[in-house]
C-alpha cells in the first residue's frame, strides 16, 4: 500500500473539555484523487477538517491522522501547513491592516528556508496566474485579508490562496455554502485547475451542486460522528435524490 | 507606593540663573518667578489624585537628579543624522541638553520663523511674548509649573496668515547625559496658515538616569491646519513627561499621532480646546510598551464651542510585563451645541503579565451633540491566530502580522509616509521581526 494519502484512523475528537463529536472516523484519501464527505448537519464533517487542521479548540482523543506514512497529530497547525496541508474555511476571519499579497508571500517564504526567500517578480507572476484563475481583478491582492468581504468574495479568496500555496493535501470545508451559481462555477473551477497526480482533497458538503462541478473520485458519508459509507461518485446523487435518512436508517444511527 | 518627593534643585537661583544668564526681558523672569510659586503651591500628585491614578508615580520622579546641563559632545547622533537624510523636512532642528547642535532651514515660504526658543526671543520677542505661556502653563500640573519656571530652549515656529508651508519641519530632542531636562516648542499658526511639524524625541542609551519634562503648545488661529506628530523613541534609561495641548480657533483643524516606543516610563497628556465653531480636532495615538515599559496616556477633548468636532483614537500593544493606562475625557460645554466627539482607546495584551487599565470618560453639558466613546482590551485572538498558522506561518511570525495589523488602523491614518514607515520599523524591531533593526 502506497504511502501517499491522507489517512484518518479511528480518530475520536471533542471541544476542550466538551463532549466527543468524532466517534472513530476512519478515512483514507489518496494523492491525486478527490473525494467528497458528506452528510447531515451535525455529524461532525467540519469538526473533522478542524481537528485535521489542528484547531486548538478541539482535543483528540483517539486515534491517529497520517500524513503520507508520518503522524501529524503533535504538530501545531503551522508545522501540518508546511507538510503540505491546507484547510478551505467556512468561515474564512478576517485579518485587518494584512494585504493578501502580503500574507501570501510570508505564507510562501514559511515554506522555504531562510536565505531562500521568494523573489518578487516570481512571487507576483504567481499570484497574478491564480487570481486570473478566479475570474477576478488584480486590485484584490492589495486588499486586507478579507476586511469587508462577501462572503462569496472569502470563499474564492480560500481558493485563491489554494492555487498559490500548492499543498498536497486540501480540506474544502462548505466551500460552497453561500455562493451563487456563478461564484460556484469560478470556485469550482479553481479547485479543478489544483487537479492533478499531486493534490489530494476531500470536499465536504451538504449538496451534490458542487460536485456537478468537482467530479470525486470517491463519495464518504459521515453519520453521527463516523464515517458510514464509502462508495463512487454515484452515491452523492443516490444521496441527493433520497436524502440522508435512509442512511441512518442502514446503519442504525 | 512611594509618593513623588520635592528637589532642592528647583529653587528661585535656578530661575534667577537662567534669568541673568540670558539677559532675559523683565516680562519672561516675571513669568518664571510666578511658575515657580505656582510649583511649590502645588502637591506632588498622589496615585489618589483623578487624573494620576494608576500611574506608576515614583518611574516619574526626579528627586535627587541635577537640572540638565551641556552635553557631553555637541556633535549629532548617528541616529538623527540618518533620519534627517531619510525625510523629505524642510527645516531641522536638533536640540542636545541645553545646546542647539543643528539648525538647518530652506523654507521657501515668505515670512515663516522656525527656530530655536531662544533666537526666537532675541529676533521676535513681541510674537513669543503674545504666546508663550497662553497654552501650557504653570497653572495645570506641577510637571508644566516646573517647566514654566526652568526650561531653558526649545523651539518656535510662526506662520503667517494664508502662508501654507508644504513640506515638513521638524525638532529633534536628544541628550547624552542624565538630570532634569526641558523642553518647549510653541506652535503658532496664523489664520488660513497650514503646517505640518514633527517633534520627535530619541537617544543613545547613556549611563545616568534623565527625567524629561516636555510642553508642547499650539495656536490655530481660524481656518488655520496642522498635522503635528510627537514621536517617543528615548532610551530606555529616560522618564519621559509631555503636555501637548492646543487652541483651535474657528474652522481651525488639527491632526496629531502621539506615538510612545522608548523610553522607561512615558506618560503623554494630548489636549485639544476648541474655541472656534466649526473646528475639527482628530488625535491618534499608538504605543507599544514591552520589557517593563510604563505608558500612561490622558486625552482631553474640550468643547468649548458649538459645532465642533473631535476623535480621539489610540492604540496599542502591550508585552511582557509591561503596563498601559490609558485615560480620556470629553468635556462638552452648556453652549456647545451641535458637538461631535469620539473616543476609542484599543488594546492588544500579548501576555498574561501585561496590564492594561482604560478609563474612557465624558462629561457632557449640552443636550445636542453626538457623543460616543468605547475601549476595548484583549488577546490576540485566537482564531486569527490559528486561520495564520493554519497557513504556514510561525506562531512568532503570526503575531508580528496580527500586531501591526491591529496598529494599522492608526497608521494607515497617519499621512506621512516617511513617519509611518519609521514606526512600523521600531514596532517591528520590538516585536523580533528578523532583518529589522532599529539602531539603537
Amino acid at each position: 500500500m502506497s504511502d501517499k494519502q491522507l489517512e484518518i484512523r479511528g480518530l475520536r475528537a471533542r471541544i476542550v473539555g466538551g463532549e466527543e463529536i468524532l466517534k472513530g472516523v476512519d478515512l483514507v484519501v489518496p494523492r491525486g484523487e478527490v473525494h467528497a464527505l458528506m452528510g447531515p448537519n451535525g455529524s461532525g464533517k467540519s469538526t473533522l477538517a478542524k481537528v485535521i487542521a489542528g484547531d486548538p479548540q478541539y482535543e483528540v482523543t483517539g486515534g491517529d491522522i497520517i500524513l503520507e506514512g508520518q503522524s501529524i497529530l503533535e504538530m501545531e497547525p503551522d508545522e501540518r501547513a508546511r507538510e503540505g496541508l491546507y484547510l478551505a474555511f467556512q468561515y474564512p476571519v478576517e485579518v485587518p491592516g494584512v494585504s493578501i499579497a502580503n500574507f501570501l508571500r510570508l505564507a510562501l517564504n514559511a515554506r522555504r528556508e531562510e536565505g531562500d526567500e521568494i523573489g518578487v517578480m516570481e512571487f507576483y507572476k504567481k499570484l497574478q496566474r491564480a487570481v486570473k484563475e478566479l475570474n477576478w481583478d488584480d486590485s484584490i491582492i492589495e486588499r486586507n485579508l478579507h476586511e469587508g468581504f462577501s462572503g462569496g468574495e472569502k470563499k474564492r479568496s480560500e481558493i485563491l490562496q489554494l492555487l498559490v500555496l500548492e499543498p498536497r493535501y486540501a480540506i474544502l470545508d462548505e466551500t460552497d455554502s453561500g455562493l451563487d451559481v456563478d461564484a460556484l462555477k469560478v470556485v469550482s473551477q479553481g479547485v479543478n485547475a489544483a487537479r492533478g497526480p499531486n493534490f489530494g482533497a476531500l470536499v465536504i458538503t451538504h449538496y451534490q451542486r458542487l460536485l456537478n462541478h468537482i467530479v470525486p473520485d470517491r463519495v464518504h458519508v459521515m453519520v453521527g460522528g463516523r464515517v458510514v459509507r464509502d462508495g463512487p461518485k454515484e452515491l452523492a446523487m443516490e444521496l441527493d435524490q433520497k436524502g440522508y435518512e435512509w442512511i441512518r436508517e442502514a446503519v442504525g444511527a | 507606593m512611594a509618593a513623588l518627593t520635592d528637589n532642592p534643585a528647583v529653587d528661585l537661583g535656578a530661575v534667577e540663573s537662567i534669568v541673568s544668564a540670558y539677559g532675559e526681558p523683565a516680562w519672561l523672569a516675571d513669568e518664571r518667578r510666578a511658575a515657580l510659586r505656582a510649583y511649590a503651591d502645588q502637591p506632588f500628585p498622589t496615585e489618589k489624585t483623578e487624573e494620576w491614578r494608576y500611574t506608576q508615580l515614583k518611574r516619574f520622579s526626579f528627586a535627587g537628579l541635577e537640572l540638565a546641563k551641556a552635553p557631553k559632545d555637541e556633535s549629532v547622533p548617528e541616529r538623527i543624522s540618518m533620519r534627517i537624510a531619510d525625510s523629505d523636512a524642510e527645516g531641522v532642528i536638533v536640540h542636545k541638553g541645553n545646546k542647539v547642535v543643528m539648525h538647518k532651514a530652506a523654507i521657501k515660504e515668505a515670512g515663516v520663523v522656525f527656530t530655536d526658543l531662544r533666537t526666537a526671543l532675541r529676533d521676535h520677542e513681541a510674537l513669543v511674548r503674545e504666546h508663550l505661556y497662553d497654552v501650557v502653563n504653570a497653572r495645570q500640573t506641577k510637571f508644566t509649573a516646573l517647566n514654566s519656571a526652568l526650561w531653558e530652549n526649545g523651539t518656535f515656529v510662526y506662520v503667517p496668515r494664508d502662508v501654507e508651508v508644504e513640506l515638513p519641519l521638524g525638532a529633534f530632542t536628544t541628550a547624552d547625559s542624565g538630570g532634569i531636562g526641558l523642553g518647549r516648542t510653541l506652535i503658532v499658526v496664523d489664520v488660513n496658515a497650514r503646517l505640518t511639524f514633527i517633534d520627535e524625541y530619541t537617544s543613545e542609551p547613556f549611563d545616568e538616569r534623565l527625567f524629561f519634562d516636555a510642553a508642547t503648545e499650539i495656536v490655530l488661529k481660524d481656518g488655520a491646519k496642522l498635522r503635528y506628530v510627537s514621536l517617543q523613541n528615548w532610551s530606555r534609561n529616560v522618564a519621559h513627561i509631555n503636555k501637548l495641548r492646543a487652541h483651535l480657533g474657528r474652522d481651525a483643524r488639527l491632526e496629531s499621532v502621539t506615538v510612545s516606543l522608548g523610553a522607561d516610563a512615558a506618560r503623554a497628556e494630548v489636549e485639544s480646546r476648541l474655541e472656534g465653531p466649526g473646528s475639527e480636532s482628530e488625535m491618534l495615538g499608538l504605543y507599544f510598551a514591552d520589557e517593563g515599559q510604563h505608558f500612561n496616556q490622558f486625552t482631553l477633548q474640550h468643547h468649548a464651542t458649538p459645532r465642533g468636532f473631535s476623535d480621539v483614537l489610540f492604540k496599542g500593544a502591550v508585552r511582557d510585563a509591561s503596563q498601559a493606562v490609558y485615560s480620556g475625557m470629553i468635556i462638552v460645554d452648556p453652549h456647545a451645541q451641535k458637538t461631535d466627539a469620539y473616543q476609542t482607546n484599543r488594546n492588544l495584551l500579548l501576555d498574561e503579565a501585561a496590564e492594561v487599565v482604560s478609563i474612557p470618560q465624558l462629561e457632557i453639558a449640552a443636550n445636542d451633540v453626538k457623543c460616543s466613546h468605547g475601549s476595548t482590551t484583549g488577546p490576540v485572538p485566537e482564531d486569527q491566530r490559528f486561520y495564520l498558522m493554519s497557513r504556514g506561518l510561525r506562531p512568532e511570525v503570526a503575531e508580528h502580522v496580527l500586531v501591526t495589523g491591529f496598529l494599522y488602523e492608526v497608521m494607515s491614518r497617519v499621512t506621512l509616509p516617511k513617519v509611518a514607515e519609521y514606526v512600523e520599523r521600531v514596532v517591528q524591531a520590538k516585536l523580533g521581526v528578523p532583518g529589522v533593526k532599529e539602531k539603537l
